[in-house]
């Protein structure tokens, strides 16, 4: 039963790979003018060393066979080199995977780590000051722009503690310039950018959470357990949170391909070595081949967690079946 | 004129209008070059140039060993390879570990590099004959021969390399004729015409090692492992290690052709923008990086930052649609509106209003420190509105019931583009809207990314008028805007513009190498794009570099910028760290 629904769930998801990939190109292509990607404006360029690049890169041909040998090569797990700088795509992904998941990975957790308890508080006192507040923080953490709240971090903790001579957090980068990469160095420039990440994260999910508590707080069985003389800390904790929890697999779940893609604007603002920023600024210059490479990666892992979030929820919720 | 060229973007200054147009106290207290601006007034441009690289010059006692610098910029590199790489980033990279035939002094005159001395050149002007310094070693300690520069030039220019797809192809295949390597120290280059830009054009990328790449075909020369992470280099710096979107890591290359570097490491690290550039200069996570004209005063307050500044060939200008069968072409190919726009633009204003003063207005096309430059030519435009006014009425456009100009039912009404995210080029956009609405044109500014203004200018070309930034050599040859050969599809001459006699003057000038002639006949050039107008230039920008109290020996002027560096290896800490 279940292999079956995985595996119609796969083919289906195919159609989802394709049509992404495909909608990808032809924007890209539509938009592109008679822009060459990889060439500038160099005026010692001939038109015919132009046009010489250009069936190099294969943009002579119409995008419908540009799409199909591309797919064709992804096929046999060759990705190309980028259209930019010649490099294999696949080293472009890969180099900067591991920046992107450090910085996301960090950030969920620090989200779920927070978001949890401040969603229990938000149900269990609804209505009070605190609920409030937690509120108006949870808003404040969707309405913020996170290049907003980047930059004020940066300006308060490097650049303001900096110039009075306190202690202060590195702007930009994954890790120090000279003899950085230890752990520690790392830990001190992860700092702020993942701080905007998971404010954001926890903004959405402690609302979720609060909200799920207080359904599952009116049902039926939490009353029964009530009823029974269990300790309300038990009723919250062991038969409420586990219930209520359920749908933030979803959530996270979603958040899967935010582990590639990163957290595109805050990658960009501190400069962070990963996926997000490669796809925004190769997007930018046309990069064809790398933009399509992490498109593929980026819906694969979409269609991934959504699977596996579907998946545990039939685990943790033996109401749900397959079918 | 890369995408990141507006980082980059410097520019000339053009003196005589900076007297006329700042105090001579405010100039000298936004520079702080007080010397630097007396000694160009007195005694000439060498003088001030020397002066410009104020506290950073090498004239410190002793240079110590050891320690690091980190520079800091916005792009990541593509490439490092010499013969493929077309933007700033790789070039500036590529530039500290691989040295040419030869490089640049800071005013633009030629110096010997991996050549012993600049080449001699035949009675006809057509070959060159380079001998290469003794004892030339590859960082593998490899001997560096005249089969590696010929290999390097080959990728360019030889068929047998036709799939290498390198930017230089286009020039390189047409003026090289051959390559002969009579023995391992000369190189004996053949041109198959006299084209006097090239050796400062041409003389200076990156020798790369046949040895490594040698045995490679077209194709997969464009795919190496080696432009991402050369083994094996010529430069200052040896490379250590890529890291993509982060930094690239190189030491000290114990083989350079003038000895061991000072400095142990040189790293090359990307930023997220200009503003990250002026915070990490001021928390010295970067010891040196390209300021924005906004954050001037920012970085000169801080205390452990240096900044130089200096007049740059690079320029923004605006072009006017001149093919006729276009609709802009219809306004614009009557010289009293192209004249009379140029007339109505401040541009003195936009220069402290968008550049905060730190660029320069100038009277030509050429660069003001350009040995070629003519500061008067036939028409000097400076600010006049009444002028521009006075132009228009004569030349039958008149101002309808709408306030808008129009003649024979055309109205003066046309659309300006440039690239989006450039906010120095946007606000010059809304000067030039403003400015010209008050004499009755309505102008309409519109943006467009990048590529897409790239395809306007080379081949789609439907624009009224597009606004962008280029960049010129050392040498005065400007062939490539203004010849009427490069109005074809791709050429960079996208705005139509068609004069024989510029033609003619162009291709006079670079088929000779007597300078006093192709200085005349530059001046003549100058005069009649003074007159036709074609494409004003709004300015001529400054380059603004901060570095670190703690770096010695970095001495940027206008073509010591990001390739060429001839000083790089001079560079030292005086912390030793």
């Amino acid at each position: 039963m279940l292999v079956r629904y995985v595996a119609r769930r796969f083919l289906a998801s195919l159609v989802v790979v394709l049509g992404v990939t495909l909608i990808t190109l032809i924007l890209m292509d539509r938009t592109r003018g008679t822009y060459v990607p990889g060439i500038d404006l160099n005026p010692s360029l001939r038109p015919e060393d132009i046009e010489h690049l250009r069936e190099n890169l294969g943009l002579d041909r119409p995008f419908y066979v540009w799409y199909l040998t591309w797919l064709g090569s992804v096929l046999h797990g060759d990705f190309g080199h980028s259209m930019i700088d010649g490099s294999p795509v696949l080293s472009h992904i890969l180099d900067r995977l591991p920046n992107t998941l450090e910085l996301t990975a960090t950030a969920i957790v620090i989200g779920v780590l927070v978001a949890v308890p401040l969603g229990v508080i938000g149900a269990l006192r609804r209505g009070s000051k605190t609920d409030h507040a937690l509120t108006v923080t949870s808003v404040a953490g969707f309405a913020v722009p996170q290049f907003w709240m980047g930059l004020m971090l940066i300006l308060i903790f490097s650049v303001t503690l900096e110039q009075h001579g306190l202690p202060w957090l590195p702007s930009s980068g994954a890790f120090s310039a000279f003899n950085g990469g230890d752990f520690l160095d790392r830990v001190e420039h992860l700092v702020l950018p993942a701080t905007v990440l998971s404010f954001f994260y926890t903004s959405q999910w402690s609302r979720f959470i609060r909200s799920s508590m207080l359904e599952v707080l009116s049902q039926d069985y939490i009353r029964t357990a009530r009823a029974k003389g269990m300790s309300e800390r038990r009723v919250v904790y062991l038969h409420g949170l586990r219930n209520a929890l359920i749908p933030l697999i979803t959530l996270i779940g979603l958040e899967l391909p935010g582990l590639v893609s990163g957290g595109l604007v805050v990658e960009v603002v501190f400069g962070w070595p990963g996926i997000g920023k490669l796809a925004f600024e190769r997007a930018l210059q046309y990069d064809y081949t790398t933009v399509m490479g992490v498109t593929f990666f980026a819906t694969l892992l979409v269609i991934a967690g959504n699977l596996l979030a579907d998946l545990l929820y039939g685990a943790l919720d033996p109401r749900i079946r397959y079918g | 004129m890369s995408r990141d060229e507006d980082h980059k973007d410097d520019g000339f200054a053009q003196f005589e209008q900076f007297l006329e147009e700042w105090s001579r106290r405010d100039f000298l207290k936004r520079t702080g070059g007080a010397a630097a601006y007396l000694s160009f007034i007195g005694g000439g441009l060498a003088a001030f140039l020397e002066a410009c690289a104020g506290g950073t010059s090498n004239n410190t006692p002793t240079a110590k060993k050891g320690g690091h610098v980190v520079e800091g910029n916005f792009s990541d590199i593509r490439t490092l390879n010499s013969m493929l790489s077309s933007d700033t980033a790789s070039n500036q990279v590529i530039g500290l570990m691989f040295d040419g035939l030869l490089n640049y002094k800071k005013d633009g005159s030629l110096v010997a590099a991996l050549a012993q001395d600049l080449p001699k050149t035949n009675s006809d002007g057509t070959v060159y004959t380079f001998k290469l310094r003794s004892g030339l070693k590859w960082s593998d300690g490899q001997p560096l021969t005249s089969d590696d520069v010929k290999f390097t030039y080959q990728l360019a220019y030889d068929s047998q390399y036709k799939d290498v797809t390198s930017p230089r192809r286009g020039d390189l295949s047409k003026y090289i004729k051959s390559i002969d390597t009579p023995d391992p120290q000369t190189v004996v280059i053949t041109t198959t015409q006299v084209f006097a830009p090239f050796l400062s054009s041409h003389g200076r990328y990156g020798i790369l090692p046949k040895h490594v790449l040698g045995s490679l075909d077209g194709k997969a020369i464009n795919t190496a492992p080696f432009n991402t992470a050369p083994n094996v280099t010529c430069g200052a710096f040896k490379f250590v290690k890529w890291d993509k979107g982060q930094q690239v890591t190189m030491e000290r290359n114990d083989n350079f052709w003038a000895g061991p570097p000072n400095l142990d490491q040189w790293i090359y690290k990307v930023l997220p923008d200009s503003v990250a550039v002026t915070n990490q200069l001021k928390t010295g996570e970067i010891d040196i990086g390209p300021v924005d004209p906004s954050h001037f005063d920012a970085v000169k307050s801080a205390d452990n930052v240096a900044v130089t500044e200096f007049p740059v060939p690079t320029f923004t200008f605006y072009a006017y649609q001149l093919d006729a069968a276009k609709k802009g072409g219809k306004l614009f190919s009557d010289k009293a509106v192209r004249q009379a726009l140029l007339f109505a633009l401040n541009r003195d204003q936009v220069v402290s209003a968008v550049y905060f003063g730190h660029g320069s207005v100038a009277n030509s096309v050429e660069p003001p420190i350009s040995w070629a430059y003519k500061d008067k030519p036939q028409v000097l435009y400076s600010f006049d509105k009444a002028k521009a006014e006075s132009m228009l009425e004569s030349a039958g456009w008149t101002k309808g019931s709408d306030g808008i100009r129009a003649k024979n039912g055309l109205k003066l009404k046309f659309d300006m583009i440039t690239n989006a995210g450039n906010k120095q080029r946007e606000s010059m956009l809304q000067v030039m809207q403003q400015s010209w609405k008050d004499i009755g044109v309505d102008a309409t500014p519109s943006l467009i990314q990048f590529p897409q203004l790239v395809s306007q200018i080379t081949n789609i070309r439907t624009f009224d008028m597009f606004l962008v930034g280029f960049n010129f050599d050392e040498d005065p040859d400007q062939g490539q805007l203004w010849h009427s050969r490069n109005t074809v599809a791709g050429g960079f001459n996208g705005f139509d513009f068609k004069n024989s006699d510029v033609d003619s003057l162009l291709d006079q000038a670079v088929g000779t190498l007597d300078k006093t002639k192709r200085k005349q006949l530059y001046g003549q050039f100058q005069d009649i794009m003074s007159d036709v107008v074609p494409a004003p230039i709004i300015l001529f920008n400054h380059g603004i570099w901060g570095v670190s109290k703690r770096v010695q020996g970095a001495d940027f002027g206008p073509f010591n910028q990001f390739a060429t560096r001839p000083w790089n290896h001079n560079v030292w800490v005086t912390d030793g760290k």
